[in-house]
């Protein structure tokens, strides 16, 4: 396998950053944008992923690595084809999450962060996503998708049941979430 | 007049094309920020100071003092927009964004002006794709019309305004953290002082300020300051957005008068409690603050009145003994995020209790003692209690860890897990009490002994409260 590369879109969105931070500090500041990129267009960010970071900001890895494991959005390991992510926090809970991150567990067969046997999905239990008023709230990623990341509200288990299946079908029932 | 007569930023929520230039403009939009290009920074400055405007990111700071704590030979200032929004119950920075954001960018605009700021970053919360789309598009449309960039309107004013998205951190939305967050560095606050206002980005003077307080300046350029605070109560100035979550027939992000009452806004705003039902307790701005139990609901929702208002119990950390917040000063609760959250009189608060803190466990940065091994003791305990494994003496051990915490951390994170424990435990006494009582009957005559920690996986009993 060719060894892996920061994309032309990230070079392109680190030297149009660059200029917005002082002499000396655009390579540091840099480092949270890039991680995300990167994890776009790797799904996950490794240590060869890492080192490519560093060397191309011109940090040491063990910075980028202390940055990229602070983080909760950044995956160590590779994702499913779809990162459903639960919002159990106090606004969802008063409105049934647990009932419906339950349901997500035992129709996945995982527990929190873990990914099905079919690689298809990885589920995780999330804090609040500032939706709290259409609880229970779930946001879905899909690898290779940035524009995807949806919400889904006002969830129910008739409502998950239906996103499942849809997952399932390989495919995000973008008609459900805004 | 019914609560909706004025509104300064929701006006046009909801309207799909309000999020465009071309729609802001017709309604006024930027005529505030042309004409503040050729004001005196120093008379915006007054403008605001007369306007009573108060932080609406958590805290209720005066803007304008702030702001005065620049360093007035200061070269280099920064504006930094705090857009990370993650305090649980809080979701309406997340409206303004989507559906006003012209509003963020003009207001970034003035205050630009007042504070001499020629590089302006918002710090959006890394969730928020939506948003940091929409805020981008706006960001785009103001710099293809010569809004933002070199000589902005054609004066001799120029500003760069760059989106910065997080990685998922609540620490984050606290200034200090924000600002190791935005150097590229993990989110670990700082000690202060130095306040931000003299050294804060690559340490440099730099004001932090909420979404939503940005949001009302062009509105106090249009009117001016006195006819801010005219709107507002005492010495807060202006509307408030609050969001309401939880057990209410209509939930949602409305922007009202301060003097609304917590009863006035479940009643009137969001169509009463669900299935009729009575409330148990309301969160009166996100869940760092103190509940409120049903009797103290005819209090103001303004930041002086959730203060010290007298039919607000104070919080305690045994019965009869009063939390000390420093220098005597007691606690009752704050108006904090306007995250408003209604719990029906069928919620178990013990569980309602514990998901707070099993929060504030899951977001503390670990830097200090008290608050990293104090929190995970608290979810600890708050667990057994509320999932009937409670044992004698646990409900005092929550506020005596509590008490431990408060006051004793580098940032308010610890606070924010103490407080609103000490206020649950204040209030409901008697859930907690009798849960743990319930808990001992059960396991003297269960053959299998109640683990001696907190499951793993605490949600595996099912978390409902
Ligand atoms: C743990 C913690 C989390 C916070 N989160 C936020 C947040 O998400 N958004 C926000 O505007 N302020 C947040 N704050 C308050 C900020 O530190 C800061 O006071 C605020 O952004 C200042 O803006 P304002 O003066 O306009 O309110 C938080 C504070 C703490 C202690
Ligand atoms: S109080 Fe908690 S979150 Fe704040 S600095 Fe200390 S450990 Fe970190
Ligand atoms: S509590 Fe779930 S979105 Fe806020």
């Amino acid at each position: 396998m060719a060894a892996k590369q920061l994309s032309n879109e990230i070079e392109a969105r680190i030297r149009q950053l660059w200029p917005r931070f002082p002499e000396g500090k655009a390579g540091r500041a840099l480092c949270l944008p890039v991680l995300y990129m990167a994890q776009e267009q790797f799904g996950h960010v490794d240590a060869e992923v890492i080192d490519l970071i560093a060397a191309r900001l011109e940090l040491t890895p063990a910075h980028v690595t202390g940055v990229s494991t602070f983080y909760f959005m950044i995956n160590k390991d590779r994702p499913g084809r779809y990162h459903l992510q639960v919002c159990t926090n106090i606004g969802c809970q008063l409105m049934g999450a647990y009932d419906v991150f339950d349901r997500c567990k035992a129709r996945l067969g995982v527990s929190n962060r873990q990914t099905s046997r079919d690689d298809n999905v990885t589920l995780t239990e999330v804090e609040c996503l500032a939706a709290c008023g259409f609880g229970p709230v779930a946001q879905i990623a899909e690898r290779g998708k940035p524009e995807i990341p949806l919400y889904f509200e006002n969830l129910d288990l008739k409502k998950i049941d239906a996103i499942l299946d849809a997952l399932a079908e390989g495919r995000v029932p973008t008609e459900l979430g805004n | 007049m019914g609560w909706f007569d004025v509104k300064i930023i929701s006006e046009h929520f909801g309207v799909p094309e309000a999020k465009r230039l071309e729609y802001y403009e017709s309604k006024g939009g930027y005529l505030n920020a042309r004409k503040a290009t050729a004001m005196a920074p120093e008379s915006i400055a007054a403008e605001v100071q007369a306007s009573n405007l108060r932080g609406r990111g958590g805290a209720g700071f005066p803007t304008a003092m702030k702001w005065s704590f620049v360093p007035k030979d200061a070269e280099t200032v920064y504006l930094v927009v705090n857009a990370d929004e993650s305090e649980p119950g809080t979701f309406k920075d997340r409206h303004i964004l989507f559906w006003n954001p012209h509003a963020l960018v003009e207001g970034m605009i003035i205050a630009s002006i007042a504070l001499k700021v020629r590089n302006a970053y918002v710090y959006i919360r890394g969730e928020m794709a939506r948003e940091y789309r929409v805020l981008q598009a706006a960001i785009d449309e103001a710099y293809a019309k010569g809004y933002l960039g070199e000589r902005i309107f054609g004066s001799g004013v120029s500003l760069d305004i760059t989106v910065y998205r997080g990685l998922g951190a609540y620490i984050c939305g606290e200034e200090t953290a924000l600002l190791s967050s935005l150097e590229g560095g993990r989110g670990w606050p700082r000690l202060k002082p130095p306040f931000p206002a003299v050294k804060g980005l690559w340490g440099q003077p730099t004001i932090v300020n909420n979404v939503e307080t940005i949001a009302n300046l062009p509105w106090i350029v249009e009117h001016g300051g006195k006819a801010f605070a005219d709107l507002g109560v005492g010495r807060s100035g202006g509307l408030r957005i609050v969001s309401v979550c939880g057990h209410v027939n209509k939930p949602g992000v409305y922007e009202l008068p301060l003097s609304i009452t917590g009863r006035q806004l479940i009643d009137e705003v969001c169509g009463g409690v669900r299935g009729g039902r009575k409330v148990k307790g309301v969160i009166p701005g996100g869940v760092s603050m103190p509940v409120l139990a049903a009797d103290e609901l005819d209090v103001p929702f303004e930041f002086d009145a959730l203060q010290k208002d007298e039919r607000i119990r104070e919080v305690e950390v045994r019965p009869g003994q009063k939390f000390d917040l420093g220098g005597g000063r007691t606690l009752r609760t704050m108006a904090g995020s306007g995250g408003v959250v209604v719990m029906d009189d069928q919620t178990d608060i013990t569980k309602a209790a514990w998901r707070i803190v099993h929060f504030f466990a899951e977001e503390s940065c670990g830097q200090c003692t008290p608050c990293r091994e104090g929190t995970g003791w608290l979810a600890a305990v708050a667990h057994r209690i509320a999932f009937d494994h409670g044992r004698a003496g646990d409900v005092d051990l929550l506020a005596s860890i509590s008490d431990g915490i408060a006051g004793n951390t580098i940032c308010a994170l610890g606070d924010a897990a103490a407080w609103p424990t000490l206020a649950f435990v204040t209030k409901y006494r008697d859930e907690f009490d009798a849960k743990v009582r319930t808990a001992s009957l059960h396991h003297r005559s269960s053959p299998h002994p109640a683990p001696s920690h907190a499951p793993a996986a605490p949600h595996d009993e099912g978390g409902g409260a």
